[in-house]
């Protein structure tokens, strides 16, 4: 715990977000011995990023006019940005607020007497600043955020959650409907889509270790597509999901399409992809741990 | 005029305090949320029944008490009551979010004000005893942690749980792992009572140091607990007068008969009371409305802290020792519950959705936590939060100006005001994330 002056210096900067990811970070305790916290609101009184800090940890979206200030001014001073968590690298739950009539009600909301100014959606960080890595996951894990600081190179997991979930695919056990989100007693050891539930594990990145569906929750995606799907348009993932339930249940494709553009998945299922504006290039997987 | 503004760290969100002074008075001490993402707006049109795993995102920090009480909100709606193993399961998840919350509070949050610490991470630099401060930090990390890995096992994922279904849970705890986390806790809670006795130590000395445990007038306290064990997946609120009475107990449908809510201007987070009346949410509240804790060593602590204090007790401080108390109760009463079989196969009832209007309270850890659901065609047609921290919100702005008024004169202003902002809003343990949503 000896905050050595000679260890590796980082930050912690939090956007407008849910705090998750700071909670998960303290839960990784590895780091403690080998990096110098040297800016985290949440858990150190410190009231800005130092000069001679290496690696800047950004959670949260970019959601007012002061998270756009802080993130430039921090990001210029360090050597590395690391975009950790869903809100971060899409703008995340905030997103689902993307609509012409909850906009309209939000923003009579933007604007308080000396209070920040908030814009009218919640962007990306990488609308403002370079990002070096980005670290999805809500929350990414603490073994991911021990990766994203000593190196991608030096993580290992599957491509898929699939691989890292356990439960057996049968070839016999065919649901012609989905059950709903939230319904059913999940059989353990087996497949979740063979018993109906609307899991994207089959495309989306592994690395968290399949903490969701083991217990008998469904992947929501929130690591986004894997390497893969990464770089290219959404419905290239879509489409990968469809042949995965057609090759293991009768569920019509409409049912599955519908449920895919559901909010629940669309929170997450879109971070990578051309679905909100169609400006930016893909993220390179290179660059995605 | 003079305006102050303080910047705050060791809380959960964007924060800070404003404080006017005129002439070697405190004019105002306003306590402004500044962050804002709007959960409220974004839910319309949401299918009802995928409430319960997008609102953890509400807060990372409090995400099981959004997650649990969405379900029992819903399940208002749909007329299904879970099974007792599905309420076993949920206690014990809302349990171990006690017991993380009430160890980041204290360890986290405010221990290091006790040492002259910048963070828990930096307490071996203190001028203290480095080696003795190195020891409390690695321990107190490591009950914290036995938080974080409760809720995981309760509540499937470890951030933002998913086991919650509306009609019960996705699956018991098997006697396996149920069993390690038993003998996990067991082996723990001596700890744990010894850096609450440390902690208790150290809050002594600050408050030699500092000349007071806050001195703020008393004030009604707002709780859902129950009143011989502190049950947090609850179904009543009940307000405990400034005199130590109970003034009312109502279900969550009825919060506005009692409850009063004002949004203002210099912030985004709004402030409610008990009609018209300042009142406390939290810990101390809490321990003002238990007669007891229902666990052996939780009483101990609850019967040395109203013979040193009185009850009910008002310092500002207290809720921080009585965190400490609620940490213990939670290790106990887990342990406890582990020894119980929680893998049998009535895990969920089957319901049908329908539309109409629901209720689900939970005691979270900063206090009753409320969502309020309208679903019409299945869809989310209006959704309200009503969140614990802002049951606080006119307590902490009375506190600071207390403390504002303590620390500023007309010869100028002590220099010990920053730290006694940070201690007294620490005390409260605002969730701004919530607040704002």
């Amino acid at each position: 715990m000896s905050q050595n002056q000679t260890l590796p210096r980082f930050a912690v900067l939090q956007l407008s977000g849910c705090a998750g990811c700071e909670v998960s970070l303290i839960n990784a305790s590895e780091w403690v011995e080998k990096y110098q916290l040297v800016y985290m609101p949440l858990v150190v009184s410190t009231h800005t990023v130092p000069e001679d800090t290496e690696i800047l940890l950004v959670s949260g979206g970019v959601r007012n006019d002061e998270d756009v200030w802080n993130l430039r001014r921090s990001a210029e001073i360090v050597d590395r940005v690391v975009a950790v968590g869903t809100c971060a690298i899409s703008g995340g739950v905030a997103n689902l607020g993307d609509r012409d009539e909850v906009r309209q009600m939000f923003m009579a909301q933007a604007s308080r007497h000396h209070l920040p100014h908030l814009l009218p959606k919640s962007q990306p960080i990488d609308a403002f600043v370079d990002v070096d890595l980005y670290l999805p996951g809500c929350p990414p894990t603490p073994e991911l955020f021990m990766g994203a600081l000593t190196g991608p190179e030096n993580f290992e997991a599957s491509s898929i959650v699939c691989q890292e979930c356990g439960r057996k695919k049968l070839k016999d056990m065919r649901p012609k409907h989905l059950v709903g989100f939230q319904q059913g007693e999940v059989l353990p050891d087996i497949c979740l889509i063979n018993q109906g539930y609307l899991c994207v594990g089959s495309s989306t990145r592994g690395g968290c270790r399949a903490i969701c569906t083991r217990p008998g929750h469904p992947c929501v995606g929130c690591r986004g597509p894997s390497d893969a799907y990464i770089e290219k348009e959404s419905q290239v993932w879509f489409d990968r999901v469809q042949s995965v339930f057609e090759r293991l249940t009768d569920i019509p494709p409409e049912e599955i399409n519908a449920a895919l553009h559901s909010p629940q998945l669309s929170l997450f299922l879109f971070q990578f992809t051309d679905y909100m504006n169609g400006d930016r290039p893909p993220r390179p997987k290179e660059k995605v741990l | 005029m003079t305006t102050l503004r303080f910047p705050l760290s060791r809380i959960e969100g964007h924060a800070r305090v404003e404080m006017e002074i005129e002439e070697g008075r405190v004019v105002s001490a306003q306590f402004q949320a500044i962050e804002m993402r709007g959960f409220r707006y974004f839910m319309l049109g949401t299918p009802a029944e995928q409430m319960p795993v997008i609102v953890p995102r509400i807060c990372g920090v409090c995400s099981t008490a959004h997650h649990v009480a969405s379900v029992k909100a819903l399940e208002d709606i749909y007329e299904v009551e879970p099974p007792v193993l599905a309420k076993e399961i949920r206690e014990l998840l809302l349990l171990g979010q006690l017991i993380q919350n009430q160890a980041t509070s204290m360890f986290i949050f405010t221990m290091p004000d006790r040492v002259g610490a910048s963070s828990i991470f930096h307490m071996d630099e203190s001028e203290a005893n480095p080696e003795q401060q190195l020891s409390l930090a690695q321990r107190s990390l490591r009950v914290r942690q036995v938080g974080t890995n409760l809720i995981t096992l309760a509540g499937g994922q470890f951030i933002h749980p998913i086991k919650a279904i509306i009609g019960g849970v996705t699956s018991g705890i098997k006697n396996e792992p149920a069993e390690k986390m038993r003998v996990e806790m067991t082996e723990m809670l001596p700890v744990v009572c010894d850096l609450f006795d440390a902690y208790w130590e150290m809050s002594m000395s600050m408050r030699e140091r500092i000349g007071t445990w806050g001195d703020d007038q008393p004030a009604y306290y707002i709780a859902s607990t129950g009143r011989s064990r502190p049950e947090l997946n609850s179904t009543m609120i009940r307000v405990l007068g400034p005199d130590g009475t109970e003034r009312a107990s109502f279900p969550p449908r009825l919060f506005r008969t009692y409850l009063e809510y004002e949004e203002t201007e210099y912030s985004y987070a709004g402030q409610s009371s008990y009609q018209g009346q300042v009142m406390r949410a939290n810990s101390l509240a809490r321990m003002n409305l238990a007669l007891s804790m229902g666990t052996p060593l939780a009483d101990d602590y609850l019967e040395k802290l109203t013979h040193t204090f009185g009850k009910p007790a008002h310092p500002i401080l207290l809720f921080d020792l009585c965190r400490g108390i609620e940490l213990v109760y939670a290790f106990e009463r887990s342990i406890e519950m582990l020894s119980k079989d929680l893998d049998y196969e009535d895990t969920s009832l089957p319901y049908t959705p329908k539309d109409g209007e629901g209720y689900g309270l939970v005691e979270a850890p900063r206090g009753p936590l409320i969502h309020h659901y309208k679903v019409k065609d299945g869809l989310i047609e209006d959704a309200e939060f009503i969140i614990p921290t802002t049951h606080n919100m006119l307590a902490i702005e009375r506190a600071l100006k207390v403390a504002g008024e303590r620390y500023v004169s007309p010869e100028g202003i002590n220099l010990e005001l920053e730290k006694a902002v940070g201690r007294v809003v620490r005390a409260f343990d605002p969730c701004i994330a919530c607040a704002t949503q």
